[in-house]
């Protein structure tokens, strides 16, 4: 059953499944290199092995291969059930239905947002055409004021010069230089004033 | 051009000298270009305060206003000559502001008087 493994699936698999226990371990030499004497105490040691009986270790290992056969098949029922869960979810009849839905899902929703945009972009374009309407109106209407203002002006410019033509009329020049010396002596003017807080003006003052 | 105004206090004299002193001053005026507009006469009077010029003490002069229209860069030549002239006290040039629009409407102030006396306008 477990031919049809996805291929992509292969690595996980084997962290999945991987021995427990499993440790490295350096050797480590005691206090003694390689090349030291062995000590006086050890002189004629010579290494035996734990005494073993016979019959019972036919009897432990019989019972041990039963035992860890037993453990051997349960474990691999679990990682059995393990892998073929991950198989359902990802290959199995629903997940195909799952998949279908959300394609679907998303096929509609994308067309969704697609009308939405044109929506959107058809207020867009109409505002847009409003607030150009607006500028060009503003534009003209600021033209047309700087316009009239600039007239303002220059008719203001022209009524002071046209004022002070008249007035130059009653300038001093080399002819009417003595009649006016002797009109001015003739008319001496007060500009003195007294005024009280009622706002009563009196102009007649005393000449020294 | 900018318009001024020249107070000039004269000495106390006649009516011939004083003439003949205004006719120097508006010659002087318009040979340095400028166009006298107007020339008034403010009477002969106490002045304030005795003055001493030319090596004189005054103590009565003739005040005048000339306003005349001309270039600033004359004003100074215009009181150096100004001061040397020995029948001028006191000669004072001005700038002349523009007239505040006199329309007949007053300012916020004291209201108008209803009693009307033989002095008050």
């Amino acid at each position: 059953m477990f031919h049809v493994i996805a291929r992509r699936s292969a690595p996980v698999t084997r962290l999945l499944l991987a021995p427990r226990g499993a440790v490295l371990v350096e050797s480590v030499r005691g206090r003694k290199s390689r090349g030291d004497p062995v000590a006086k105490s050890k002189e004629g040691r010579i290494k035996v092995p734990p005494p073993v009986d016979p019959k019972e270790m036919v009897v432990l290992k019989e019972r041990f291969t039963e035992y860890q056969l037993i453990l051997r098949a349960l474990r691999l029922e679990f990682k059995e059930e393990v892998l073929r869960k991950k198989f359902e979810e990802e290959t199995g009849s629903l997940a195909e239905e799952r998949a279908r839905q959300d394609a679907e899902e998303h096929r509609t929703l994308m067309l969704w947002n697609q009308e939405e945009n044109l929506r959107l972009l058809k207020a867009r374009v109409l505002r847009i055409q409003k607030e150009e309407e607006e500028a060009q109106r503003t534009k003209m209407e600021a033209v047309m004021k700087l316009e009239l203002q600039q007239d303002e002006f220059i008719k203001q410019k022209e009524q002071q010069v046209l004022q002070l033509q008249e007035e130059a009329k009653n300038f001093i020049t080399m002819e009417n230089l003595d009649q006016r010396i002797e009109e001015a002596l003739d008319h001496p003017k007060n500009y003195n004033f007294a005024v009280d807080r009622e706002g009563r003006v009196v102009r007649q003052t005393v000449v020294q | 051009m900018p318009r001024y105004e020249l107070a000039l206090i004269l000495k106390a004299m006649q009516r011939p000298e004083t003439a003949a002193a205004l006719r120097r001053t508006v010659e002087t005026l318009m040979e340095r270009g400028a166009v006298v507009r107007d020339l008034e006469n403010l009477g002969e009077r106490l002045l304030p305060y005795k003055m001493t010029k030319h090596n004189q003490r005054h103590s009565r002069g003739s005040y005048f206003l000339v306003d005349f229209y001309a270039a600033p860069s004359i004003l100074n030549g215009l009181l150096d000559h100004l001061h040397r002239d020995v029948d001028v006290v006191r000669p004072t040039v001005l700038k002349k502001d523009e007239q505040v629009s006199t329309s007949t409407t007053t300012c916020c102030g004291a209201p108008q008087s209803k009693n009307k006396s033989s002095i008050f306008k």
